[in-house]
């Protein structure tokens, strides 16, 4: 099999939700002597990119997002050790959760495992999380980027209380809010560096701010 | 002065039915649920359901505070509480979850975590479910003080997700048919409880039925009629009351699910462009429009009471002329947002919105 079509067989077992064959097509990859950094680019990242393009042109829906994830995270999961073997870092550290109070998890699960799938370093802090937790979390991992999630109305509150201890422990992460009750005008308010409407929109974002700051814009 | 319940419930009926000879001014829907009550009561969660006296005296003094035109039980939707009277059923109450001052919830997915779960789901016995019991017995004094007619809510995919969780999407694409299972065990345990009330509460004059399912960015709408919308038609038809569809969701299909069933009335915020809601009254003229584009994320919570009453207005102008228009902020009135901008949505119903609507 050439380099192109493994590639191409790659990122359509990602793109199709495949999660037996999109990891045997890293193998296969590695196997033939393929750079890691073709692998992730070409057929992860660009997959990744695929599947958003669907999303926005209402192709593809959150069912498909989500088993398009798993592919990508059971992808990534097996080109991990070369990139570790490698010494390559990863592409940024991404700290999660759902507001106290809230037990969605819907989108935050989604972003969680599209940043993963792309090599972010993502610890998941799961549902329910209590302000103090974000807070112990965020300075023993000094986090890039801290996403706060939650669906109720009433999250917003409690986005607010977690973003001023955050910054009252001098957090120096940016902020994202994320979910279908936030806007610009409450992201503003309650002091968040950005929001995203859906579990998309977040990743994409994200992935605007660490480039950014990888150019040294902050 | 007294709040004219009965005056009231008229008022919502002939605006929502175009007999607008009858109707003085817009009428006035806001749903309160636990989170509010608590505060305007002064009482925890577990205090106001301890008791039915309790919750109806919390449910009449909040609703009659706030001037709504309207007055329900928050936990008489089959939401939360039937993903509730689930877990009790299926012995799994280690996945309640209760708060002070925030309607109680359940983990999303534990109770359907594996196919055998689903498999093995029992439908909750209405009648013996604690919060079913208390929450009936509370809409019978509510029904009683108020002489306000009490009414119930439904929803299939709202309990479904907190059931299975983020795997009943996945199960959309990987297992459809234990999706359609477990929508069908939702949609037994539906008619049950809707049976109960009937028979403890009496007719519900409306349905108002949930359809969170019908958002674009969760699935398309051939997916939401097959995992929700046949369900919702199945009901209608044991069900013979009008049914108000609700979805408080920032990409609804509106318009695309009043093609295929009938509703009465829709009641949402989004999409926020006004002129959606235009359309949407040009297209349907006989359904009543329930809210347009108040959200209680938006102005109402960073917002001054000047621009809630803006909006209201701008709201009236579009929608209220000829009917069939009742001002509703959207989704329940969350503790957080200033009491003025609420109490601004009757105060500026009360200057704009008396009939005929003379502004421009």
């Amino acid at each position: 099999m050439s380099e192109n079509e493994n590639i191409t067989n790659l990122k359509n077992a990602i793109v199709d939700g495949d999660e037996i064959q999109a990891p045997s097509h890293v193998k296969e990859a590695l196997d033939s002597g393929l750079d890691y950094k073709v692998i992730l680019n070409e057929g992860i990242i660009k997959a990744c990119e695929e599947i958003g393009q669907l999303y926005e042109k209402e192709e593809y829906f959150l069912a498909d997002m989500l088993i398009s994830g798993d592919a990508l995270e059971a992808a990534i999961e097996v080109l991990k050790p070369t990139m570790e073997q490698a010494s390559e870092k990863s592409v940024g550290k991404i700290l999660i959760g759902t507001v106290e109070g809230d037990v969605h998890d819907i989108g935050k699960s989604l972003v969680s495992s599209l940043l993963q799938g792309q090599g972010y370093d993502v610890i998941d802090l799961g549902t329910e999380v209590p302000p103090e937790t974000f807070a112990q979390k965020a300075l023993e991992n000094t986090p890039d980027i801290i996403g706060l999630s939650g669906l109720l109305t009433a999250s917003i509150s409690k986005m607010r209380e977690t973003i001023a201890l955050l910054k009252d422990k001098n957090v120096e992460s940016k902020i994202i809010i994320g979910g279908g009750v936030v806007s610009k005008a409450a992201c503003v308010l309650i002091g968040a560096d950005d929001c995203a409407k859906d579990g998309w929109e977040g990743v994409k974002k994200i992935n605007r701010i660490i480039k950014l700051e990888k150019r040294g814009v902050s | 002065m007294p709040h004219d319940w009965v005056q009231s419930a008229l008022r919502l009926m002939n605006a929502m039915s175009g007999r607008m000879r009858k109707v003085d001014r817009v009428p006035y829907f806001a749903l309160i649920n636990e989170q509010m009550l608590c505060r305007v009561a002064g009482v925890t969660v577990k205090e106001m359901l301890s008791s039915p006296e309790i919750y109806a005296k919390a449910v009449i003094g909040s609703y009659e505070f706030l001037e709504v035109d309207t007055i329900q039980i928050p936990t008489s939707y089959a939401g939360p509480g039937e993903a509730l009277a689930f877990a009790e059923s299926n012995d799994k109450l280690d996945t309640i979850r209760w708060y002070d001052y925030k309607p109680l919830s359940i983990i999303q997915g534990a109770v359907c975590k594996t196919e055998e779960d689903i498999d093995k789901l029992e439908i909750p016995d209405h009648s013996k479910s604690s919060i079913w019991k208390i929450s009936m017995e509370a809409a019978n004094i509510v029904n009683e003080k108020t002489k306000f007619p009490q009414m119930f809510g439904l929803g299939i995919w709202s309990v479904v997700q907190e059931l299975r969780g983020v795997q009943a999407f996945k199960d959309m694409r990987k297992n459809p048919e234990l999706l359609l299972k477990l929508c069908e065990k939702v949609y037994e345990s539906q008619l049950d409880v809707i049976k109960n009330w009937t028979e403890k509460v009496g007719f519900s004059p409306m349905i108002m039925l949930t359809g969170y399912s019908f958002n674009k960015h969760m699935m398309s709408f051939d997916d939401a009629m097959k995992f929700e919308g046949q369900f919702i038609k199945r009901l209608q038809e044991k069900i013979k009351v009008p049914f108000v569809f609700h979805n408080c969701g920032t990409t609804p299909y509106f318009k695309e699910v009043c093609k295929e069933i009938d509703f009465v009335a829709v009641h949402g915020s989004h999409p926020l462009d006004l002129d959606y809601w235009i359309k949407f009254k040009e297209m349907y003229p006989e359904i009543t429009i329930m809210g347009a584009n108040i959200d209680v994320s938006r102005e109402m919570l960073t917002g001054t009471s000047q621009d809630v009453e803006e909006k209201v207005r701008d709201n009236i102008i579009a929608l209220a002329p000829g009917g069939r228009y009742v001002c509703a902020p959207v989704c329940c009135l969350p503790w957080g947002v200033p009491l003025g901008n609420i109490m601004a949505i009757p105060r500026a119903i009360e200057k704009y919105g008396q009939y005929p609507i003379k502004i421009q």
